[in-house]
């Protein structure tokens, strides 16, 4: 070998590269689905002319295309607040059932005939405490014995898992709808369910943007936001400045889990208007962490990512509806999700070919993913 | 079906993050995080692909039609027809009844129950030119009939549920529990600890009236045998199946039964060296040294007969529950190992079902703390099986889940 390719971050990206690589990964994309498709014996423009109608062409498919980000981008922004600070909150899952619960048991518990801004307002501060309460018991043993938040929060999500099949599959409880001898939630009053916007679209979603330019502007614009991400750069410097590590870890995880349980509690309102374990676990939260890792934490990057993705998601039903393979579906839809994100590692780094005769410390095991450090 | 691209987008995310972050120590945490999130769904994946791999030839299979019906009809799945289990059988029985009718036959597999998602697929179904709608899952019963009242020119059928119009929205299910009770016959004899685990999904009526059917199978062969029942609450999840399994092993069952849509039960049993009793298909292939006898469906004649009806106009909604008569319910192989007695015991027994002469159900019945729940020589009437909420004596677990 002569050469290695290292890879270097871009100082900044001009628009030619910002504009031109993600449309080109699309490209390159569409044109491997082509092949993939065309190996499985499916004709790849009506595929393509498919996943466009179901997901963005038109009002009807769009609406339905930001039902499905609504909550991807709550999950989203939850695990990019933790992101930033380099908490790694996993239980999105699990907070977002507890909005559910929480959510769903002030709706039926408030009389019905308050007013709707009342009950909505009741459901998201209840679910959002519920959520902020439920992380932390991984917040609280983090803070204080630096317990592994990775570990607690994921196991969290299967004790939030097993509660809810409890409360409807498992016991006659406040939330389950004693006339029906299949177990299933009690159905939430009018006034507890989200205002719809249009559609399938309802006011959830513009809970979800309101949270995501709340968020940027709390971490972009105000000395708190500044010392979390001064605690994601460095631990050991925002400590001899003074800033508590401590205090933030637990307000992090509270927040974080607050917005994953909001999640919970516009789909509840939203989409199921009970409390529907089967169409709650529909793994959003674990969805949440890819949404947050390519926006790069960002809380603006979240809702184009989170519809993106939604948009992807959505389709699916629809390419099967035209004899298309489930397999081939999802591999279809992994496949443009992917090269595009990968495209966009190619925007804020670039890849250069270095000689090994360089000045460099020699790499210790000579392959090129060990010099990856760049990826920051 | 969302919710499998969650799984797969997790799991190469993971593998991106750790290729990306080697040699980067202060990454060490990211990587370590994604990969373990994606941990648990990495099985789930594979098992299903696996799984998914056997249902290609099935439905290459079924391209000739024989008949000659215009009728367009739309099937929702709850998982993948490679399930080998419950999807797979409405599958198959949707092959039959293309190859029967001539109808064109449309599907869309991981739809979950509860979830606007049917919604989307049934309104696609229709925009195809769908006549008859068939949907195979319990939870979209809800959304099935607000549908049904939208679209009165399209014919809807609900597997499982109890609702119903007496035009175009009809329910239709089988009684398993007949074959149940058939194969509750061959694992008393198979057992020979006499402790029994049984893997099920959820404590609704449906699945109970199963158990305890195959209780009193079992109790008639061996009465001093139990049946102990561990609840999964998801219909289709092989991780959660098979680890089910395995604590009714551990707990010295030797021979597992099941209600739910996988195999993964069947492989831990045959991991175990115990035996199995296998649901909705005959799953032998899966677990050839553990199975001993299946209770299983077949539900294309059943669909066939609704095309026709929908074809030449006479479907008029209404609920149907049919039983071995019908041979919407059937008993599967048994293995080499079942005894000519038992053997002659089942197929004596199936032609009394059959004939409507003979009731698993029939009193006198104990539910499981020895209070008598049917009189001696009563059988049940339709609406207490099919509201059963109780378990029969022999059977250890809480009914409520």
């Amino acid at each position: 070998m002569t050469g290695r390719l290292r890879v270097v971050p871009r100082g900044f990206a001009g628009p030619a590269v910002r504009f031109g690589v993600p449309v080109a990964a699309l490209f390159v994309a569409l044109t491997i689905g082509a092949v993939l498709l065309g190996v499985s014996g499916s004709d790849p423009f009506e595929a393509y002319r498919t996943m466009f109608n179901a997901s963005l062409n038109g009002w009807a498919s769009l609406t339905r295309t930001l039902a499905l980000a609504t909550p991807l981008i709550l999950t989203g922004l939850a695990a990019a607040v933790a992101f930033q600070m380099r908490v790694y909150n996993i239980g999105a899952e699990g907070q977002l059932y507890l909005g559910a619960i929480a959510a769903s048991w002030i709706g039926l518990f408030l009389p019905a005939d308050i007013p709707a801004v009342l009950m909505l307002a009741a459901m998201v501060a209840f679910g959002a405490v519920a959520g902020a309460a439920w992380a932390m018991f991984a917040a609280i043993p983090k803070a204080l014995f630096n317990a592994d938040e990775i570990i607690t929060t994921l196991m969290l999500n299967f004790v939030a898992l097993s509660l809810m099949n409890y409360l409807i599959f498992g016991s006659r409880s406040f939330w389950r709808e004693p006339q029906r001898a299949f177990p299933s939630g009690k159905r939430l009053p009018d006034s507890a369910v989200m205002p719809e916007l249009s559609g399938r679209l309802h006011f959830g979603f513009i809970i979800a943007v309101v949270c995501a330019v709340g968020l940027w502007w709390v971490l972009r614009r105000t000395t708190w936001g500044f010392e979390i991400r001064t605690i994601g750069d460095s631990p050991t410097s925002a400590r001899y400045a003074g800033m508590s590590v401590r205090m933030k870890t637990i307000a992090v995880l509270g927040i974080s889990g607050a917005l994953a349980a909001i999640a919970g509690v516009s789909e509840v309102s939203g989409v199921t208007k009970g409390l529907e374990p089967n169409a709650l676990a529909t793994d959003i939260g674990y969805a949440g962490i890819i949404v947050a890792v390519v926006a790069r934490s960002n809380p603006l990057g979240v809702v184009p990512v989170a519809t993106f993705l939604a948009a992807i998601a959505t389709s699916g039903s629809r390419l099967q509806g035209i004899g298309i393979e489930v397999e081939v579906v999802y591999l279809l839809q992994g496949l443009i999700f992917l090269t595009v994100t990968a495209g966009e590692f190619f925007v804020t780094n670039k890849v250069e070919l270095v000689s090994t005769d360089a000045d460099e410390l020699p790499n210790d095991n000579g392959t090129p993913g060990a010099e990856m450090t760049g990826a920051k | 079906m969302q919710r499998r691209l969650w799984q797969i987008l997790a799991v190469l995310l993971a593998f991106t993050l750790v290729a990306a972050a080697c040699g980067d120590d202060e990454d060490d945490a990211a990587s370590g995080s994604a990969s373990e999130a994606a941990d648990d769904t990495t099985t789930d994946s594979a098992s299903a692909s696996e799984a998914a791999d056997d249902d290609t030839a099935a439905e290459d299979a079924a391209t000739d039609s024989g008949g000659t019906s215009a009728v367009t009809a739309g099937f929702v799945y709850l998982t993948e027809t490679g399930d080998a289990g419950w999807t797979y059988a409405h599958d198959n029985g949707r092959q039959f009844a293309e190859e029967q009718t001539g109808a064109t036959t449309l599907t869309v597999e991981n739809i979950p129950e509860g979830s606007p998602e049917f919604d989307t697929a049934v309104r696609d179904f229709i925009d195809q030119g769908a006549d008859v709608i068939f949907g195979t899952s319990f939870g979209y019963m809800d959304a099935m009939e607000a549908l049904a009242a939208e679209f009165p020119d399209v014919a809807f059928a609900h597997a499982t549920g109890y609702m119903s119009n007496d035009t175009n929205f009809g329910n239709y299910f089988g009684r398993i529990y007949q074959a149940r009770y058939l194969t509750g016959l061959a694992a008393g004899e198979a057992s020979a600890s006499g402790n029994i685990g049984y893997v099920a999904a959820f404590p609704i009526p449906e699945v109970i009236r199963g158990i305890n059917a195959f209780t009193l199978g079992v109790k008639e062969a061996n009465p001093d045998a139990t049946v102990t029942v561990n609840w999964t609450f998801t219909w289709f999840d092989p991780a959660v199946e098979g680890d089910a399994a395995n604590a009714l092993l551990e707990g010295g069952a030797d021979l597992i039964a099941m209600h739910q849509d996988s195999t993964a039960a069947g492989e831990a049993a045959e991991a175990a060296g115990a035996r199995w009793v296998s649901y909705n298909s005959d799953m032998s292939a899966y677990a050839p040294d553990a199975y001993l006898a299946s209770a299983i469906w077949d539900w294309g004649p059943y669909y066939a007969s609704v095309i026709e009806a929908v074809a030449d106009g006479s479907y008029a909604g209404g609920a149907y529950w049919g039983g071995m008569d019908d041979g919407i319910v059937q008993i599967g192989s048994l293995a080499d190992d079942v005894s000519a007695e038992t053997t002659a015991l089942i197929e004596e027994r199936a032609a009394a079902m059959i004939a409507s002469e003979f009731d698993p159900f029939t009193g006198p019945i104990n539910d499981q703390d020895g209070n008598e729940v049917i009189a001696a020589g009563v059988v049940p009437a339709d609406g207490d099986l099919l509201g059963m909420a109780y378990f029969v004596e022999g059977v250890i677990g809480s009914a409520e889940g």
